[in-house]
């Protein structure tokens, strides 16, 4: 993994998440406030777009001015969550030019581990975490098969964490106030966690 | 709503102008950002730096203790809206010294987020940061959930101990010791008898009734414990010595700070009926009183009321609430 991958990664999860923008607004209408849709294609379309003028080579800061500008651009509870992903993987990443898949799952683990800790938050929560957390594990189990094979393992390990989101009641926000009543609902920030490697695994293959 | 300000929509703007203008010999905005205030000059090299930050609408809370002895910097937010991360980020690298930051501000889920954000921001430059939260409004959640409860007006003397402590020349953990043992010993109650307006918002945030007092009351309107029929001075007086007196050991021979905080319509004779209420309370069990505070250190614009705040003090905590401190809303030495 180089700066100029991470680009081609950013413009992909643009993508599909401008392409489900309806859907996931209408997940975060069952019981949010209804902006999810909005607020990961904010969040992304600023990063596609500053990454495409950007030259910066070491992945550490890149992924630093990719967590400053994903918060700016969606300053909304998931927006700032995703921001300490990229902010955790930026720490980890630190003085480096490139990347192997085993340096970049480690990153993510890192991410992962500072979202929960600034989050409060853990896998079964009905959350983002949910499609994001089995992917890292996907991602571990994987990694001597290659990038590609490893994103496919990770991609189906956040479809099926994401599906279970079915089965959890929900702790945070403002779907907290639901409670039993969230039983049965998909949610929607798992979805959005599931569509970025879904991306990824599209430009991996 | 009648206030004598502008266009609402240039309240911050105008207050930090007018705070510019009125104190620019001793306090500096950071590139000329009026979201950065900041120490003038700056403290010594070396010293632990100590920030705060948050929304506008509580002065002299929070900017008001930037200044010798006390604060290094504050970012300043809308009017009770958190600052971003990013002015946070920009003010603690412009504090640093190379002994660190600490970030000492209240427990406000906006605020929280923003700050850690900053936090992790400064260490990817190698910048050392520790956070201390001040959660003294016992109110605000029982205290089985303290870790949940807001930040009011004791934040001051959290403020005042770890910044005589940071120009004694402790380190980063130290100074943050010393906050945390002041906070562990802090706690605060309010009462409300009348609603603030946000500039923006053009009407009452809330109501009470004309006969009415809202106990425990958070400095943006956020709800009490209870509504009550009015009360006495020393009705109100008792009933929050009462529910602090639950927390902190007060017996016969302990040494105790008191602040009576106006919320920002209350007259300074009324705060001195009640801190007059709470001072008996103390010497019947036998409790001294030690720099005792009477006046609007944390208010809520218009909002007519007032909070009690007891602080616990040993004679370490003691010393450093002495020292000299002087900002353009606080000296120590008229206390």
């Amino acid at each position: 993994m180089k700066a100029s991958m991470l680009r081609t990664a950013a413009a992909a999860i643009r993508d599909i998440m401008v392409a489900n923008k309806d859907y996931l607004t209408a997940l975060d209408q069952q019981n949010g406030d209804g902006d999810l849709g909005i607020t990961m294609v904010q969040g992304y379309s600023a990063l596609a777009q500053m990454l495409e003028q950007e030259t910066e080579q070491d992945l550490g800061k890149l992924f630093m001015k990719c967590a400053t500008r994903f918060n700016d651009a969606a300053p909304s509870t998931l927006g700032t969550i995703t921001s300490f992903v990229l902010m955790g993987m930026a720490k980890a990443l630190k003085g480096k030019t490139e990347a192997s898949l085993e340096d970049m799952t480690a990153a993510y683990e890192a991410g992962l581990a500072l979202m929960m800790e600034k989050a409060h938050s853990k896998p079964g929560e009905k959350t983002i975490l949910d499609s994001l957390e089995p992917a890292a594990r996907a991602l571990r189990a994987n990694l001597d098969k290659g990038a590609a094979q490893a994103l496919t393992a990770a991609a189906k390990a956040a479809t099926e964490g994401s599906e279970a989101t079915r089965t959890m009641k929900s702790v945070h926000g403002r779907a907290a106030y639901y409670g039993e009543k969230s039983l049965g609902l998909l949610d929607g920030g798992s979805v959005a966690g599931r569509l970025i490697f879904e991306a990824l695994t599209h430009i991996a293959g | 709503m009648r206030k004598l300000i502008n266009k609402p929509e240039d309240f911050v703007e105008e207050v930090i102008e007018g705070i510019m203008m009125a104190y620019g010999d001793r306090l500096r905005l950071h590139n000329g950002d009026s979201r950065i205030v900041l120490r003038n000059p700056p403290a010594r090299p070396g010293k632990v730096a100590i920030v705060t930050g948050g929304g506008s609408g509580h002065l002299p809370v929070f900017l008001g203790y930037v200044g010798r002895g006390m604060l290094d910097g504050c970012a300043v937010g809308n009017v009770f809206a958190s600052p971003s991360s990013q002015k946070m980020f920009e003010m603690i690298k412009a504090v640093d010294s190379g002994a660190g930051v600490l970030c000492l501000y209240g427990n406000y889920g906006g605020d929280n987020l923003n700050f850690d954000m900053a936090c992790e921001m400064a260490e990817f430059e190698d910048i050392k940061t520790k956070t201390v939260r001040v959660r003294d409004d016992v109110a605000s959640s029982p205290p089985e959930m303290a870790e949940k409860r807001r930040g009011v007006a004791g934040m001051v003397y959290a403020f005042k101990v770890a910044g005589a402590a940071a120009e004694e020349g402790l380190n980063l953990d130290q100074v943050a010791a010393v906050a945390q043992k002041a906070l562990d010993n802090i706690r605060t109650m309010g009462v409300a008898l009348s609603p603030c307006v946000v500039p923006q918002v053009g009407k009452p945030t809330f109501s009470i009734k004309e006969n009415e007092i809202e106990i425990g009351m958070g400095i943006h309107g956020e709800p009490g414990i209870e509504v009550r029929e009015m009360m006495t001075a020393d009705a109100v007086a008792s009933l929050i010595f009462d529910k602090i007196a639950a927390e902190l050991e007060l017996n016969e021979g302990s040494e105790v700070s008191v602040m009576v905080n106006g919320l920002g319509a209350t007259p300074l004779e009324e705060l001195l009926i009640v801190y007059r209420a709470v001072a008996k309370l103390l010497a019947a069990r036998g409790v001294k009183v030690f720099m005792p505070h009477v006046g609007e250190f944390a208010t809520s614009m218009e909002m007519a009321g007032l909070s009690v705040t007891i602080f616990k003090l040993d004679e370490e905590l003691k010393r450093y609430l002495r020292a000299p401190a002087s900002t353009p809303f606080y000296t120590s030495e008229n206390k």
